[in-house]
C-alpha cells in the first residue's frame, strides 16, 4: 500500500478515534488549551496594548518586546517553564501564554497609536473625551492590527501547543512525538495534517473575524491590511 | 546616534567573529582530529547508543576499552529506540551496540515468547536470530537491566501492591506511563496485558523511564511508571518496584551486539572481559550518577575503565 | 503537577565545569545553527525575489502566491517538518526545506511592500530620462525597496533561529539539540547554554541586518534619524 494509502487507512481505523489518545480527544485537548491561553494572554495583552497606544507611553518598550519574543524559541520556553512548575498541561499554559503576549500587546499599541492624527484631532474637535475618542474613534480603525496580533499570537500558539506534547503533555503533537519515537511515520503524517489543518482553520476564521468587526465604512480604506499573517510589524521599523 | 558606518562594521564584525569561532573550533569536537596514518589502519568500530543515559554509559565504556585495545572506536550516542538501533547495524551504519538479551531477542523474533530467564539460553537463542541480519552476541555480561514497573509508596499502601499480580483487580482504576512504544512491546504493556491480566485506564507516553517519567510517577500524572530497574531514582524516592512473579521479565542482561564482519578474536576478547567485569550494581551506581549528579556518561565510562584495569 | 517532582536536589543553572568541558559540542551546534539559517535564508531569497516580482507584474498572480507561502507559513513547524519526513526522511533536507517554506511569506511581503512604495514621480521620471523597466528594477526600485527588503530579511533570519531549535526533534537541531538534552536529561546547564545562545545569535543577526540596511542606504544617513 502507498504511504498516503496508509495514512488514509490511519484515518478511518475506529481505534484512533476513541479513548484518550482518539482523535476527538487530542483535538479537543488541543483546542482548549489554545482557547484558554489565548484568553488567559488576550486579558492582559489587548487592554494594556490598547491603553498604552491611545497613552501613547512605554512605546520602546513595548516594540521591543515583540522583537525580544521573536528572538527567544518557542521551544526553549516551553522546557525552561518545566523547570519552573513541573510536567504536564501547567508548562505548556504558561509557555503559550508567554509567546501569545507579545504579538497582541504589540498589535493593539501601534494600531491604536498610529491612527491618523488628523482624525483624532476632529474627534476632539467635536467635544468628544479620550475615552470615548478610544471607543469611538481609535479603537474601529486599529481594529484590523489589533486583530492581525491576535491571529498572529493564535496561529502561534496552535503551533506551540503542538511541541508541548514533548513536556508529558496531550494534544494532536501527540501524534507526532509519538510516532517520530517509535518510528510511525504514517502516525506522524497523520498527526502532522491534523495540525495543520487545524492551524490554517484558525488563521482563516480569525480572518473572518477580523472582517466582520470592521466598520463597513473603513472597509474600503483598508482592504489591503486584511490580508493574512505578520502584519504587526512595521514594514520598515522605525529606528 | 553615533557614526552609522562605524555601528554597522561593529556590528557585522561582531557577526562574523561568532561565526568564526563557532567555526573554528568546531573543528576539535569529539569525533576528534583527522585521521593520522597510524590511525587510517587501525579497524573502525562504530558504536551506536539507545535515547538513554546507561546505553550512552555502557558506549562509552566499550568505546574505551576498544580504544585501548588498538581500535579505532567512536560513539554514536542518542540513536533512539530499538527501531532505529536494530536496523542501523544491519544497513551497517554502526558495528556494535550494548544489547539487553531477552529484550533484543524479543524485538527480533517479533514477541514469538523464546526468552528465558536464563542468560546463556537466551543469548545463545539471540545469536541464531541476529544470523540472518549478519549480527551476533558476545558473551552475556552478569549485569541486568530489566524493565521494572515502579508505585509510589502511597500508592503500594493504597492498593496493597507488592507484586505485579496484584494489579489484575485495581488496574482499571490506574493510570500507566512508559516510553512511547510500550503499548506494543511484549515486556511492556501487552505482556502486563497477557501474562498479568492488567489493563489499564490509561496509558501516558512519556519517556524512556527518564525524568518524565519519574515526575509524573510522583506528581500523581501516573500510578505505575515503567523504570529501568537499574534506575537510581528508584531507592531515591522510595519507589516500590512490583515484583515480577510470573516471571514476564526474562534475562536482559547487557551483552554486545555486533556485526558478525567486525568480530575478530581481539574484539571479541576485549568486550567478553568488559562484561565479564560489569555488574548490576554498576549500573545503578553509574546511572545515579549519570542521572541525579548529571555526570557526563563520557566521563562516567572512562572512571569505570579505569577502577577496573583497562 | 508538582515542580518538585522534576528538578533535581542541585542542579545549578549553569555549571561552568560541563561548559568548558563541552565547548567542542557547543561550538559544533552552534555553527550547525548558523548553517541552517544562513542557508534557509539565502534560499528563501533566492525563491521569495522573483516570486514578488511575478506577483506585482501579474496582478493575478499576487493571490494564489501570497496563499501558498501564507499557507506554508501557519502550518506548525514541527508538522511541516513531520510531513516532509517521510520522503526526505530525518534529515538536513526536510530541515532546510521546511526552514525555507517559513521564511517565503515576510521575504516576498516585504520585497512587494518595499518596490510598491517606491514614489509614482520617481517612476515617472524615470521613464522620462529612458530608463527601460529592467534598468529601472535594478537601478533605481530595488535600491528604494531595500530597507524594506533587508526589514524582511530580518525577521525571517530571526524566526528561522528559532525554528531552527524545532528541527532537533527531527535529529538536526544545531542549539535545539542542548535544549532537548535538557529536557530529556531534567539538566539545566545545556538547556541555559542553548536557550542564552539562540537569542544571542537572534540578536547579533538582528543587529548585523540592521548595520547591513544602513550600509547599503546611504542616503537615509543624513536624515537625522535618532
Amino acid at each position: 500500500m502507498s504511504f498516503l494509502g496508509e495514512v488514509v487507512q490511519w484515518f478511518i481505523t475506529a481505534a484512533h478515534w476513541q479513548g484518550t489518545n482518539g482523535i476527538p480527544h487530542r483535538l479537543y485537548e488541543h483546542l482548549v488549551m489554545s482557547v484558554v491561553a489565548m484568553v488567559a494572554a488576550g486579558a492582559v495583552a489587548l487592554p494594556a496594548g490598547i491603553l498604552l497606544g491611545h497613552l501613547n507611553r512605554m512605546g520602546g518598550l513595548i516594540i521591543n518586546l515583540a522583537n525580544v519574543g521573536r528572538a527567544v524559541p518557542s521551544f526553549a520556553i516551553l522546557v525552561v517553564a518545566v523547570q519552573f512548575v513541573g510536567i504536564g498541561a501547567l508548562p505548556a499554559f504558561c509557555a503559550l501564554v508567554a509567546l501569545a503576549v507579545p504579538p497582541m500587546i504589540t498589535n493593539s499599541f501601534i494600531g491604536v497609536r498610529d491612527v491618523d492624527p488628523d482624525v483624532r484631532e476632529s474627534a476632539r474637535g467635536m467635544g468628544m473625551t479620550g475615552r470615548q475618542v478610544l471607543g469611538r474613534v481609535e479603537l474601529p480603525i486599529a481594529v484590523p492590527l489589533v486583530m492581525a496580533g491576535v491571529r498572529t499570537a493564535a496561529v502561534e500558539v496552535v503551533a506551540t501547543a503542538t511541541i508541548a506534547a514533548l513536556v508529558a503533555w496531550g494534544g494532536l503533537g501527540r501524534y507526532v512525538i509519538d510516532g517520530l519515537a517509535q518510528r510511525d511515520f504514517v502516525q506522524v503524517f497523520a498527526g502532522a495534517l491534523l495540525v495543520a489543518c487545524l492551524a490554517v482553520f484558525t488563521e482563516v476564521s480569525l480572518a473572518g473575524v477580523q472582517r466582520l468587526l470592521v466598520p463597513a465604512g473603513l472597509r474600503r480604506q483598508i482592504s489591503d491590511k486584511n490580508e493574512t499573517f505578520v502584519a504587526a510589524t512595521p514594514v520598515v521599523a522605525d529606528r | 546616534m553615533r557614526s552609522p558606518r562605524r555601528y554597522a562594521v561593529a556590528t557585522a564584525g561582531i557577526g562574523l567573529a561568532l561565526m568564526v569561532t563557532a567555526c573554528g573550533s568546531s573543528s576539535k569536537t569529539s569525533s576528534g582530529v583527522g585521521p593520522t596514518t597510524a590511525e587510517k589502519d587501525k579497524k573502525t568500530v562504530n558504536i551506536g547508543a539507545f535515547n538513554f543515559t546507561e546505553s550512552a554509559i555502557l558506549a562509552g565504556i566499550y568505546e574505551g576499552a576498544l580504544t585501548d585495545a588498538g581500535y579505532n572506536a567512536t560513539v554514536r550516542p542518542n540513536l533512539g529506540s530499538r527501531e532505529v538501533v536494530a536496523p542501523a547495524l544491519e544497513r551497517g551504519e554502526i558495528d556494535l551496540y550494548p544489547g539487553y538479551a531477552a529484550t533484543d531477542l524479543e524485538f527480533l523474533n517479533k514477541g514469538a515468547g523464546e526468552a528465558t530467564p536464563d542468560a546463556q539460553a537466551t543469548t545463545e537463542k539471540l545469536r541464531a536470530a541476529l544470523a540472518s541480519k549478519g549480527g551476533t552476541a558476545l558473551d552475556p555480561s552478569p549485569a541486568v537491566d530489566a524493565n521494572a514497573f515502579a508505585v509510589t509508596k502511597a500508592t503500594a499502601d493504597k492498593y496493597n501492591l507488592k507484586k505485579l499480580s496484584d494489579l489484575a483487580p485495581v488496574a482499571g482504576q490506574l493510570k500507566l506511563g512508559g516510553p512511547p512504544e510500550c503499548p506494543t512491546r511484549p515486556f511492556c504493556q501487552v505482556g502486563l496485558v497477557n501474562t498479568y491480566g492488567a489493563n489499564f485506564k490509561e496509558f501516558k507516553p512519556l519517556d524512556v523511564g527518564g525524568p518524565l517519567t519519574v515526575a509524573a510517577l510522583k506528581g500523581g500524572d501516573i500510578d505505575v511508571g515503567l523504570l529501568k530497574s537499574t534506575d537510581g531514582s528508584i531507592p531515591a524516592n522510595g519507589f516500590v518496584v512490583l515484583e515480577d512473579d510470573k516471571h514476564l521479565q526474562n534475562a536482559d542482561n547487557v551483552v554486545p551486539i555486533i556485526r558478525t564482519v567486525t568480530v575478530d578474536d581481539k574484539v571479541r576478547q576485549t568486550l567478553n572481559k568488559v562484561s565479564g567485569a560489569l555488574t548490576t550494581q554498576d549500573l545503578t551506581q553509574l546511572n545515579k550518577q549519570a542521572d541525579v549528579d548529571k555526570e557526563d556518561p563520557e566521563v562516567l565510562a572512562k572512571d569505570w575503565l579505569k577502577k577496573h584495569g583497562f | 503537577m508538582q515542580a518538585g517532582g522534576l528538578i533535581a536536589a542541585a542542579d545549578p543553572w549553569v555549571r561552568w565545569d560541563w561548559v568548558s568541558r563541552h565547548t567542542g559540542t557547543i561550538s559544533a551546534a552552534t555553527r550547525q545553527h548558523v548553517e541552517l539559517t544562513v542557508i534557509a535564508v539565502a534560499i528563501g531569497l533566492a525563491i521569495s525575489f522573483p516570486l514578488a516580482l511575478v506577483a506585482r507584474r501579474w496582478t493575478w498572480a499576487s493571490t494564489p502566491v501570497l496563499s501558498a507561502t501564507g499557507i506554508l507559513y501557519t502550518v506548525p513547524s514541527l508538522a511541516l517538518f513531520a510531513m516532509l519526513v517521510p520522503w526526505t526522511g530525518l534529515s538536513r533536507t526536510t530541515a532546510e526545506i521546511g526552514l525555507v517554506g517559513y521564511t517565503l511569506l515576510i521575504l516576498i511581503r516585504n520585497t512587494v511592500a518595499g518596490l510598491d512604495a517606491v514614489p509614482d514621480d520617481v517612476r515617472e521620471a524615470a521613464r522620462g530620462m529612458g530608463f527601460t523597466r529592467r534598468r529601472q528594477l535594478w537601478r533605481i526600485e530595488l535600491p528604494l525597496a531595500m530597507p524594506s527588503i533587508i526589514a524582511g530579511v530580518r525577521i525571517a533570519t530571526v524566526t528561522t533561529i528559532g525554528l531552527v531549535t524545532v528541527t532537533a526533534l527531527i535529529g538536526q537541531g544545531g542549539l535545539g539539540r542542548l535544549i532537548l538534552e535538557g529536557l530529556i536529561r531534567n539538566f539545566r546547564t545545556p538547556l541555559v547554554v542553548g536557550t542564552v545562545l539562540s537569542v544571542i545569535l537572534a540578536v547579533v543577526a538582528d543587529v548585523s541586518l540592521i548595520g547591513l540596511e544602513r550600509l547599503v542606504t546611504p542616503w537615509r544617513r543624513n536624515r537625522g534619524r535618532s
